[in-house]
């Protein structure tokens, strides 16, 4: 248990501590001493409690009430303050509901509330523990040298703002840790909205007009979850009596009319925190902000939060059919839809937005099947999702600063201009599309749990959702391949933390790609242990242990054995006299020169998001409301 | 247990290593001479293919970069792989997608020499891989719901291809429609006009010669080989809709996969390319249809 | 024999001429001469061509192209100049831009004169061709 608030107050110390360290060493050295010892906390913790089916820990005082009450109010002055100085009332308007509702929840009904074991570890949350501890840390040290150029980017008189964003990047971590160790709803709410503000804060960071536009969009959104989040407490308060996360779940599975209401309320906040449509747009929003936030808010954090509270409710949805019907499609849809649409996009951190958002329909819509098959796959395709995001993003972050572009269409000869971050580049979008990575391991595990539930739909969905995703995956990784002459090396001058931090990345792709039974036998399946009692795994081991001979095959051949081809090496093709490979100009039939240009495909007749987006936006709209409005008449019927 | 498992898939890969190319070979050797006679000519030996691979073996290596021939060698690799884990009676879906896996490395091998023609034969490719992947999925799962259907109550179905052999009457039955949809993709996938877009046969030239244009010698040689490999598992899904535990089956089903690939060659020399949107329009609606259809059918019925 | 006389696959490049040899090498790949019988086959790549038939004559503008076309092919490769304006310039030979034969750009293996040159002469010539071809073959073979 100590270890538990060690990790969640700790990442607080050391935002205090960079709040107040102006100078780049002191920031470097609490930053990187900092992240160590998050990592190492992380995994102690993961090794200590292995294949654990849950362990509760006694954990209430007022004291903690009150100052999570104390924390959600200074969010909410905050939030307002800046509402008021930028003009936006919807989002003030907002948070002063929402503090309102707080208040009546803790001082109206929360000394009548006991959650005696106010923290719990189950393997599930020592997974979480794992991908923000590493993960999350890793992005933090990276975050030193991309905002050493960030900064150098900007104007000469522009304030450093650094220790701010530090700050914040470690108090995200800190709520997370609170989010996946609390037992207690009302502190899991908290944290909830320190996540919010956290990353309305990160995405605002750049303060220019379309961050700030975009900030506000991310607050709303995600406050309009955060007050269907404290309804649901409220509704607990009211009829269960208990904040209890683990009776509320257990609750849900026995009597699931009972809490029919606040699952559904929580599955909407869920749904707004994993970015689902319609409320995709916040999370196509935040890519103003620098990369560093974007990986995070992608990979370890924010997103995580919210499918993580899908997941955790899987067993509630799987004997509930309102609630389940509403995450499954709401999920598959998103994840069709936004696979669509990333075809579009030439900007590599809109195609990586979209993908996200698409996988997390996906684990969204395994959620909603609820079975413990599909909550395998759910818990494997949010690891796999962290670890190949945030590689990615990191990835796109150092090319933009080398290249100047984060156009996909730019990253044109990116193999020999930076060989080692294409290579990375090259293993992290594959991990997500291509067997036998992690990816498509867990997506194989999902359709195979959708047929085990005969849920034709949803199978039709995933078929034409991964095509899509193929598509466009493979035409930017070609884009990457491409190898010409011998064009400049600007790969020197990348720093090393944001090397330390991409090869961590892609070391733990590849040992987790590898050893995927081992996490399964260790984390995963002690996890559907706890919480259906029973053992199952939709991939039979000898199929998983192939896949990682093939992936060991792959990252061979990405890796090693290039460059040392002994065939003599001739010029392409262009159908005239060749003048130059790199630029693909050759000589005409009329003595002239002309140059081939290939850009890749967009289909934006037929993938254009003014077409897509809309019939998302609004089938997403009608499910969730009619959703409500049943589980509404369900309740006056009773 | 599990490691005699793995064992026997890989062994069967090195047996599909060898039995493939030959098969591969005669095949591709039938399709050219009967080619030829629907076009009222001779043509070429029946070893034609083998010989043209033999040649291409023996010209001068060269090539356009340092990567091209690893991507191809893995393409070759993984397209084995497949086979093996079909022949031995494996996962389905794992052979699905260890196939797609050999595809984009092929894409990624055209894709690198930055060749204006093998870019867009590859862009072209990509797209054939999102207009059949649907279909192919839907067949795998399809099958899976299928042995449900048929075996006794109470044994739940599988995705192993060895699970044919305990069934009391074939897989066609209950996906008569699935059958179907797999007929129209794999036209695209044994790269037969009019769907032949990201490369074609000689015959059919079309933006060079698409994806292998700046492949020679032996790199295409063994994208030859592959092809002959993946045409072989190919008709081998065709086949294994009509194989259930009498034996005599067997030669059934190969005379159905010799049937269809003769209805293959029919419509090469038939039609005339179309265009992507074609494809790729036909190709989803074909497998929204078909496969919804009999999807919806497995779980209802 | 080696396999290279067995798949001799041909590529085909119409200089300065009247097209009448154009036309003729494109009637021997046709169904009616059925070129496919000895294994030719015509590709679009120089890349991927054993034997480059050219038609016509060199002059200044296509100097370049043959040669580099020639460049582009793979060893072993065999050049067969089809007709007498490949063969050594023809009737355009003292035309202000035309240099000559084929000879002039790039080594030439077989010659098949001829206006037009007949389908029949070109399969002969192709014949020649792969005599040569399995000899460069077994020379590159004994290089390695």
């Amino acid at each position: 248990m100590e270890l538990l608030v060690f990790l969640i107050a700790f990442p607080i110390v050391a935002a205090a501590l960079l709040l107040c360290v102006r100078n780049d060493i002191g920031r470097g050295a609490i930053t990187c001493v900092s992240a160590g010892v998050i990592a190492c906390a992380s995994i102690v913790l993961a090794v200590e409690h292995l294949g654990t089916e849950g362990v509760y820990f006694d954990a209430a005082s007022e004291y903690i009430d009150y100052l999570c009450t104390l924390i959600s109010s200074i969010c909410v002055v905050i939030i307002i303050a800046f509402s008021l100085k930028y003009k936006r009332l919807l989002a003030g308007v907002l948070a002063a509901l929402q503090i309102g509702a707080v208040f009546v929840v803790e001082f109206g009904f929360a000394h009548e509330m006991e959650v005696p074991q106010g923290l719990y570890i189950d393997s599930f949350s020592i997974l979480m523990a794992l991908i923000i501890g590493i993960i999350g840390s890793g992005i933090c040290v990276y975050a030193l040298g991309y905002m050493k150029d960030f900064q150098h980017h900007e104007p000469e008189d522009a304030k450093d703002r650094r220790p701010v964003f530090f700050a914040l990047m470690f108090i995200f971590l800190s709520a997370m840790f609170a989010i996946v160790f609390s037992n207690n709803m009302s502190w899991i709410f908290t944290a909830w909205e320190v996540t919010t503000l956290c990353s309305f804060l990160l995405i605002g960071y750049t303060k220019t007009d379309e961050a700030i536009a975009n900030a506000f969009r991310q607050i709303v959104m995600n406050l309009l979850g955060g007050i269907a989040f404290i309804f649901a407490l409220f509704y607990c308060a009211l009829e269960l009596k208990t904040f209890s996360f683990v009776e509320f779940i257990a609750t849900g599975i026995t009597s699931p009319d009972l809490v029919l209401i606040p699952v559904i309320l929580l599955a909407f906040a869920g749904i707004t925190k994993a970015a689902q449509m319609p409320f995709q747009t916040w999370l196509l929003g935040a890519m103003v902000a620098p990369t560093p936030t974007s990986a995070l808010l992608h990979s370890s954090t924010m997103v995580k939060a919210g499918v993580f509270l899908l997941v955790k409710l899987a067993p509630c949805f799987l004997v509930s059919p309102v609630p389940s019907i509403m995450v499954m499609l709401v999920g598959a849809i998103t994840f069709l839809l936004c696979s669509f649409m990333a075809i579009s996009q030439t900007n590599a951190k809109r195609v990586l937005a979209y993908s996200t958002i698409a996988n997390l329909g996906l684990i969204t819509a395994c959620a909603g099947v609820g079975s413990p098959e599909a909550v395998w796959a759910a818990i494997f395709l949010i690891l796999f999702h962290a670890i190949a995001k945030s590689l990615l993003f990191l990835c796109v972050g150092t090319a933009e600063h080398h290249i100047g572009s984060r156009d996909i269409e730019d990253m044109d000869l990116l193999f020999e201009r930076m060989p080692r971050l294409a290579r990375f580049m090259m293993l992290g979008i594959m991990c997500m599309f291509i067997a036998p990575f992690g990816m498509l391991i867990a997506k194989w595990a999902t359709l195979v749990s959708f047929a085990d539930m005969d849920q034709i739909a949803l199978i039709l969905i995933l078929a034409f959702g991964s095509a899509a995703t193929f598509m466009f995956w493979a035409k930017w990784l070609g884009k990457l391949a491409g190898i010409a002459g011998s064009p400049e090396n600007v790969e020197t001058t990348v720093h090393k933390s944001e090397w330390a931090a991409l090869v961590l990345m892609a070391a733990l792709l590849i040992v987790c790609c590898v050893l995927i039974p081992y996490i399964s036998w260790g984390i995963v399946i002690p996890y559907e242990v706890s919480v259906y009692g029973l053992a199952v795994q939709d991939i039979s081991n000898d199929n998983l242990w192939l896949a990682s001979i093939c992936v060991f095959v792959v990252v061979i051949a990405l890796f090693t054995g290039i460059g040392r081809s002994k065939a003599k090496k001739v010029d392409i093709y262009l159908s005239g006299i060749n003048i130059d490979d790199d630029t693909r100009t050759f000589r005409n039939s009329l003595s002239g020169e002309t140059q081939a240009i290939v850009r890749n495909w967009y289909m934006e007749s037929l993938f254009g998001e003014s077409k897509i987006a809309p019939i998302g936006v609004i089938f997403n709209s009608v499910i969730m409301v009619a959703a409500l409005v049943l589980a509404l008449c369900g309740l006056t019927l009773i | 247990m599990q490691i005699m498992d793995i064992l026997i898939v890989l062994g069967g890969s090195v047996a599909f290593a060898i039995l493939a190319p030959i098969i591969g070979c005669l095949l591709a050797g039938i399709d050219r001479v009967i080619s030829a006679r629907m076009q009222g000519r001779v043509g070429p030996p029946l070893l034609q293919p083998y010989y043209d691979v033999r040649k291409l073996f023996a010209k001068e290596k060269v090539t356009v970069n340092s990567v091209q021939d690893v991507y191809v060698i893995c393409a070759l690799i993984f397209a084995i792989l497949a086979g093996g884990i079909f022949f031995t009676g494996g996962n389905l879906l794992m052979c699905v997608f260890v196939i797609t896996l050999s595809s984009l490395f092929f894409i990624i091998a055209a894709y690198s020499s930055r060749s204006p023609y093998a870019e867009v034969g590859a862009a072209r490719e990509t797209i054939q891989v999102m207009s059949y992947e649907p279909m192919v999925l839907i067949f795998a799962v399809a099958f899976y719901m299928a042995t449900t259907f048929i075996s006794p109550e109470g044994i739940p179905g599988s995705f192993n291809v060895s699970e044919i052999f305990s069934l009391d009457m074939p897989v066609i039955g209950p996906m008569v429609l699935v059958f179907l949809g797999l007929l129209f993709i794999l036209t695209i996938k044994l790269r037969k006009s009019p769907f032949d877009l990201s490369m074609s046969h000689h015959a059919h030239q079309e933006i060079v010669r698409g994806m292998t244009t700046e492949m020679s010698g032996s790199t295409l040689a063994l994208v030859e080989i592959t092809h002959w490999c993946e045409n072989v598992l190919f008709l081998g899904w065709i086949a294994i809709f009509f194989v259930w535990s009498n034996p005599v089956s067997i030669a059934l089903a190969i005379v159905v996969a010799l049937l269809v690939y003769f209805l293959e060659i029919f419509i090469d020399n038939n039609f005339a390319r179309v265009k992507w949107q074609f494809m790729f329009k036909s190709a989803w609606i074909v497998a929204l249809v078909c496969g919804g259809v009999n999807l919806a059918v497995l779980a209802f019925l | 024999m080696g396999y290279s006389s067995k798949s001799p696959w041909v590529i085909h490049y119409d200089g300065s001429s009247c097209n009448g040899c154009d036309i003729e090498v494109l009637a021997t790949l046709c169904p009616g001469f059925d070129g496919e019988r000895f294994g030719v086959i015509n590709t679009g790549n120089p890349k991927h061509a054993d034997i480059f038939l050219v038609t016509g004559s060199v002059n200044e503008q296509n100097i370049d192209v043959v040669k580099e076309i020639y460049e582009q092919m793979v060893e072993p490769k065999v050049v067969v100049a089809c007709g007498i304006c490949a063969c050594s310039g023809g009737i355009f030979h003292d035309c202000y831009n035309v240099i000559g034969g084929v000879d002039k750009a790039i080594p030439v293996d077989v010659y098949a004169p001829g206006c037009a040159v007949r389908p029949e002469a070109l399969i002969d010539a192709i014949v020649k061709g792969i005599a040569v071809l399995d000899q460069k073959a077994a020379e590159l073979k004994a290089a390695k």
